[in-house]
């Protein structure tokens, strides 16, 4: 059997494993390590590789980023940022049509600036923005669906632990992979705001309106998120800022790990000095924080041992290769590639599939040209696959997002959440097809730096 | 829980020093500096905090699955497929502790001649004359420190999914 027919079979038997309920980063590692084993003729050489692996993928330093982000949104989360951010975005926009919709996206956009996970986002705006939506009347399919598709703002606005592992996958720079989003992600906005209006323009009926509030309440909750700004600032901006420009070339206050241990520290002591964290809130988020971590490094285990197997076999050179000589076009290799994403985010969750599929994909799309440098092509294409990949987490069936949502609104029926978020499924598709077609979109802030 | 709490706490430690050292680098010309190592506390504290994080996950049967295709099945299939689920992943638990605990045996460094601890090393085998301390660059810890966290923390994972494999059958026999 030849290298890449055993990496079909073994692509084959995982998909199975998953299929019928193996936890992921089990059915990684174990098709992984069986098909070393066939490979080699031995389990030896995977036994050896094992003694060190963990350790390895446990202690890279580029990953401990991941950990340091979710313990600051969660921080974030329980020290009442949330509320703030929708309170000020509801008493601006509430009283127009669909405005508490509108509120909530923009509040989600703001939560995602100080989150990189999109099923936080999802959870702690659901929690404060659904009980609202649903006392101004506003129907379930819109309250839920905006919700849902609001969430992902949470990966799409920086930072964003998918951008984080696509970048050390890739060998990218974060810096410049947290630059390039931050486009797209205001798109990202503007498109489901859009979406909203609509909405309730051909369904008057779907949303009531709040009271106007005056000018001074405006003012005061508006002055209250000054925190969530603050932090977001200084963590972005000190990671992909230049803060001297006396100095050539770009002068970063810290690097994406220290402004990830930064943003923890700040959002936590925020929490603890106003006392918006107290003893039971401090350990939920960290105890929240480690169940998100767990899982999130079981998976990456999971992925670097099939992953060894893939390389083992040659696959995704000889793939690369294959497509290079066989002449297809190069638009037609990165739809085909979306496609299959798209595809599989009906069933499967984003982390996975980005760990899956980058080793295959990314020296084919590296071997082709679309007119930009490899570095320029690598970080649009990581835009296209976090858009493409987010979208995967509110498509039905499987989407986390939607099963969030739904958990919170448990008297809503999942095919009335599902019928609310495909206007925003809708939105996001006219969004990769306009970063496709204007590749500048994602670029023009990296090429600044 | 336990672990778990403690292995944040050395997770808010490692993000609380990376600030100091931060702030210390800022104003190296005050005559302060960054923290001595910073880096490899960093890789070395996250290590060991994801260790103490995996047995916690588990317990809230936090470790991603796909629920879609088994859910139209009956509940004893279900209950049988949980089990077959909660063997393979206790299976990988199992055989990451031991190759862990393999590993720090191989950057253990212990003399059989050691007047206290000969005996000991003599004893349990794993003693290895001529062997050489691998130890991080800065602070020189030895790398088995590390590893040792680890194990412990791979250990329990391997306790606990074994937990959810004795529960699993129980479910699966009644």
């Amino acid at each position: 059997m030849s290298g890449v027919e055993l990496a079909i079979l073994g692509f084959v038997a995982m998909l199975g494993m998953i299929a019928i309920r193996i936890p992921i980063a089990a059915a990684m590692a174990i098709t992984g390590f069986v098909g070393v084993w066939i490979l080699r003729g031995s389990p030896d050489p995977m036994m050896n590789l094992l003694k060190s692996v963990t350790w390895d993928v446990f202690a890279s330093y580029s990953l401990s980023i991941v950990p340091l982000f979710l313990l600051m949104g969660q921080f974030a989360s329980k020290s009442g940022m949330s509320e703030r951010l929708f309170r000020a975005t509801a008493d601006w926009l509430g009283h127009r049509p669909g405005g508490i919709a509108i509120a909530a996206v923009g509040a989600c956009a703001g939560f995602g600036a100080v989150s990189g996970s999109s099923l936080a986002t999802a959870s702690t705006m659901g929690q404060v923005a659904l009980p609202e939506m649903k006392r101004y009347g506003y129907s379930d399919p819109l309250a839920t669906g905006v919700l849902a598709a609001g969430g992902t703002l949470g990966i799409l606005i920086p930072p964003s632990i998918i951008l984080v592992i696509y970048a050390i996958l890739t060998e990218q720079n974060i810096e410049k992979m947290f630059a390039a989003a931050i486009l797209p992600g205001l798109l990202a906005v503007a498109g489901y705001i859009l979406v909203v209006m609509i909405y309730v323009a051909l369904r008057p009926d779907a949303a009531q309106r709040m009271p106007r509030q005056p000018w001074a309440v405006r003012r005061s909750s508006l002055v209250r998120v000054w925190p969530v700004v603050a932090v977001f600032v200084l963590v972005i901006g000190g990671i992909a800022a230049d803060w001297n420009w006396l100095k050539p070339g770009r002068q970063a206050l810290f690097t994406p790990i220290e402004g990830a241990a930064v943003g923890a520290v700040l959002t936590g002591l925020y929490g603890l000095l106003t006392g918006g964290l107290d003893r039971r809130s401090f350990t939920t988020s960290i105890l929240e924080a480690a169940q998100a971590t767990g899982m999130i490094y079981l998976i990456l285990f999971g992925a670097q041992v099939f992953n060894t197997f893939l390389a083992f076999t040659r696959t995704p050179q000889t793939l690369a290769d294959w497509v290079v000589t066989a002449g297809f076009s190069p638009m037609v290799v990165l739809l085909l590639m979306l496609a299959t994403y798209l595809i599989f985010g009906c069933v499967m969750d984003s982390l996975s599939m980005i760990l899956l599929t980058i080793p295959i994909f990314f020296p084919i799309v590296q071997s082709l040209e679309f007119g930009l440098t490899p570095d320029e092509t690598a970080i649009w294409f990581g835009i296209l696959v976090l858009i493409v990949v987010e979208v995967g987490l509110i498509t039905p069936p499987v989407g986390m997002n939607l099963f969030i949502i739904n958990a919170l609104a448990r008297e809503v029926p999942i095919r009335r959440t599902y019928a609310g978020v495909m206007p925003f499924v809708v939105s996001d598709l006219i969004r990769v097809a306009v970063l496709i077609a204007s590749p500048w979109l994602s670029l023009v802030l990296v090429r600044a730096m | 829980m336990g672990a778990a709490l403690l292995g944040g706490l050395v997770l808010a430690g490692i993000a609380g020093m990376t600030v100091i050292s931060v702030i210390g680098r800022a104003l190296a010309g005050y005559g302060l500096g960054p923290v001595r190592g910073d880096f490899e506390l960093v890789q070395i504290g996250c290590a060991i905090a994801v260790f103490s994080f995996l047995p916690w996950c588990q317990i809230r049967r936090g470790h991603v699955t796909v629920d879609l295709l088994v859910e139209r099945f009956s509940p004893r299939v279900q209950a049988a497929l949980r089990l077959l689920g909660d063997i393979a992943l206790g299976a990988v638990a199992v055989l990451m502790a031991r190759q862990l605990w393999a590993g720090m045996i191989d950057k253990f460094c212990a003399d059989p001649s050691d007047p206290l601890f000969g005996w000991l090393w003599n004893m349990t085998g794993i003693a290895q004359p001529y062997c050489w301390v691998e130890a991080t660059y800065e602070l020189n810890l030895p790398a088995w420190w590390g590893y040792a966290a680890g194990t412990l923390g791979a250990g329990l994972f391997a306790v606990v999914t074994l937990h959810s494999v004795w529960q699993s059958l129980n479910e699966v026999l009644r």
